[in-house]
């Protein structure tokens, strides 16, 4: 007999008791994040509320002032919000390009073996700590910048500034949308490239009208994924965006402050309110990035649904 | 009677394994030929030769002579880009680009460096009538291509190429991913469209090429057994091993 009842009815039971495992899996794993959550929230909304032991803050003074001093215990990141969005969107214009073309490169353009190395360089480079790019970046992006402004007769905080947290974030995001981009131009359809080829289109004009037509999606969600990552850059960021106390800052000689460098920038040497007050950053920070992704994907929906 | 096509002596080789064997065919203006034989016989890789597609095979190597128009396609002079706006192709599987009707249609032409809004409406809208897509689509022009189904997608990239004035139109088993009414549509389309364009269609269907082709050559192990009138061919074959692929006997 080809069916045999007794083993049917056990893969059923394993079947039930795979089940059954992955779904504590992902009770677990979601169970962290609800957590984390929790906390970060919990933490951050405290000083906020009436009965604060350090001084209740103003949420709106929070949200939107535009001076964030310990001293003064003026807590506003009104301004911190805006640098954030400026380096992190001015990161991606300048990286989203090349990027592109670089994977446009790599996939379709570069003979197999210099493809292939360039390939794994930016696999290495996605995989380099943040630490070491903020050593490069306080060490040569820095000195870069103090020569650019020099020649606009510009000093510079030794090089900290506005533009060197964007060259930095520009060069850590890159890996992300390379290799993302790489996966969206591998994986479009070859009958299209030829449809393409066939209608007496060029390699050019066909990498550019329709490879890249078609990946847009993905690269799409590389670019959102770099954003992420821009956005939530801490370590190399504090390295080079110097400490600036009210703003925002639109000069790229200027020195900026980021949410990210804001929450890191002496956490270990302080307590009260200056701690707690952190969190709510973080959690302005997550918001920004959740209203990026949302306003990114709307963006995606209207062009990429071809 | 002129020939458009003329090929003389073809062999092809992929690396090492030879795929045609020479082969010789007179292809006619505005006629359709169909090309039969069973599966590896060649038959793609032979249609693939007369507008250059090869070339993107790496390792295929091509030696005899194909003249087109009166032009040695093969020659170091001919321009491939140039050969294939007047020799176009139609895929097995419906193929068109993530973009909308319009811009599918328009993407040969403005590859061409054409602009002009007013001659691109014109383009798209006979090469649509031609392809008899026209009415079903022509208040749709701008949402996307790939929410047609798959038949009307076929005719689709009939209108794309058609879009580009060509001479000659290839067809690789067009209607394999279709359903019959899908087919039957494309094989009237077929009978409109050798008026003015010469055809060459891959088919596996005996039926199709009895129906739609004026003439046939039966492929078989990269070489070609029998070209004929394709009513000589199914009525009267002379190969033997035509007669018994037809009548169904192998393959
Ligand atoms: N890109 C390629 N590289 C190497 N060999 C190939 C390639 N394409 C086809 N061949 C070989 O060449 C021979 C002819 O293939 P071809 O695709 O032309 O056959 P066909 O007649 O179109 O078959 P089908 O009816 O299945 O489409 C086959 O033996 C096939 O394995
Ligand atoms: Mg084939």
């Amino acid at each position: 007999m080809l069916i045999n009842a007794e083993k049917v009815k056990r893969n059923k039971a394993i079947d039930k008791a795979a089940r059954m495992f992955f779904l504590a899996m992902a009770l677990l794993s979601s169970s962290f994040i609800v957590i984390l959550v929790l906390f970060i929230f919990m933490k951050g909304i405290s000083p906020f509320l009436p009965n604060y032991q350090y001084g209740t803050v103003n949420l709106i003074d929070f949200l939107f002032g535009m001076t964030y001093r310990q001293d003064q215990k003026l807590y506003g990141v009104g301004f911190i919000v805006i640098n954030t969005l400026i380096s992190s969107f001015a990161a991606l214009l300048i990286s989203l390009p090349i990027s592109v073309l670089t994977a446009l490169f790599i996939v379709k353009i570069a003979p197999k073996q210099l493809s292939g190395l360039m390939q794994a360089v930016v696999e290495l480079l996605a995989s380099i700590p943040s630490i070491v790019y903020g050593v490069f970046a306080a060490g040569v992006l820095t000195d870069f910048v103090k020569w650019l402004a020099s020649l606009f007769n510009v000093t510079t905080a030794g090089g900290s500034s506005l533009l060197a947290v964007i060259l930095l974030l520009a060069i850590m995001i890159f890996p992300t949308i390379t290799s993302m981009a790489i996966t969206a131009i591998g994986a479009v359809d070859r009958d299209l490239e030829h449809a393409s080829l066939a209608l007496g289109a060029t390699e050019t004009q066909t990498n550019f009208k329709v490879v890249l037509i078609s990946a847009k999606s993905g690269i799409f969600a590389g670019a959102i994924l770099g954003l992420g990552r821009a956005f939530g850059e801490a370590t190399a960021v504090s390295m080079v965006a110097g400490n600036k106390l009210y703003g925002p800052t639109f000069s790229l000689f200027d020195i900026t402050k980021t949410l990210t460098s804001t929450m890191l920038a002496g956490l270990k040497e302080t307590t009260g309110l200056d701690y707690d007050i952190r969190f709510s950053v973080g959690i302005v920070l997550l918001v920004v990035i959740f209203g990026s992704n949302w306003l990114l994907n709307l963006v995606k929906q209207k062009v990429g649904n071809m | 009677m002129k020939a458009y096509f003329k090929v003389r002596d073809l062999d092809l080789y992929y690396g090492e394994k030879q795929a045609l064997n020479k082969v010789n065919m007179d292809i006619y203006r505005n006629k359709v030929t169909a090309f039969i034989g069973p599966s590896g016989c060649g038959k793609s890789t032979f249609i693939r030769c007369l507008n250059r597609m090869n070339d993107l095979i790496e390792g295929c190597r091509v030696e005899g002579e194909i003249m087109a128009n009166g032009e040695d396609i093969y020659s170091s002079k001919t321009d491939v880009v140039n050969l294939r706006t007047r020799v176009g192709m139609v895929f097995q599987k419906p193929n068109p680009f993530p973009m909308s009707i319009y811009d599918n249609i328009a993407y040969g032409p403005r590859c061409q460096g054409l602009k002009d809004k007013k001659k691109l409406n014109e383009i798209v809208e006979r090469s649509l009538k031609q392809a008899a897509l026209w009415d079903e689509v022509h208040d749709r022009l701008h949402e996307s291509a790939m929410a047609l189904s798959g038949g009307q997608q076929q005719r689709l990239c009939i209108a794309r190429a058609i879009a580009m004035e060509p001479e000659v139109i290839l067809m690789d088993e067009p209607t394999s991913a279709l359903d019959p009414i899908a087919t039957s549509k494309i094989e009237e389309l077929v009978d409109e469209l050798k008026k003015d364009y010469t055809i060459v269609i891959v088919t596996h269907s005996m039926q199709q090429a009895s129906r739609i082709s004026d003439y046939t050559a039966f492929f078989l192990l990269g070489e070609v057994i029998e070209y004929d009138l394709t009513s000589t061919v199914f009525k009267n074959p002379s190969d033997k091993r035509t007669e018994d692929y037809i009548t169904g006997r192998f393959g």
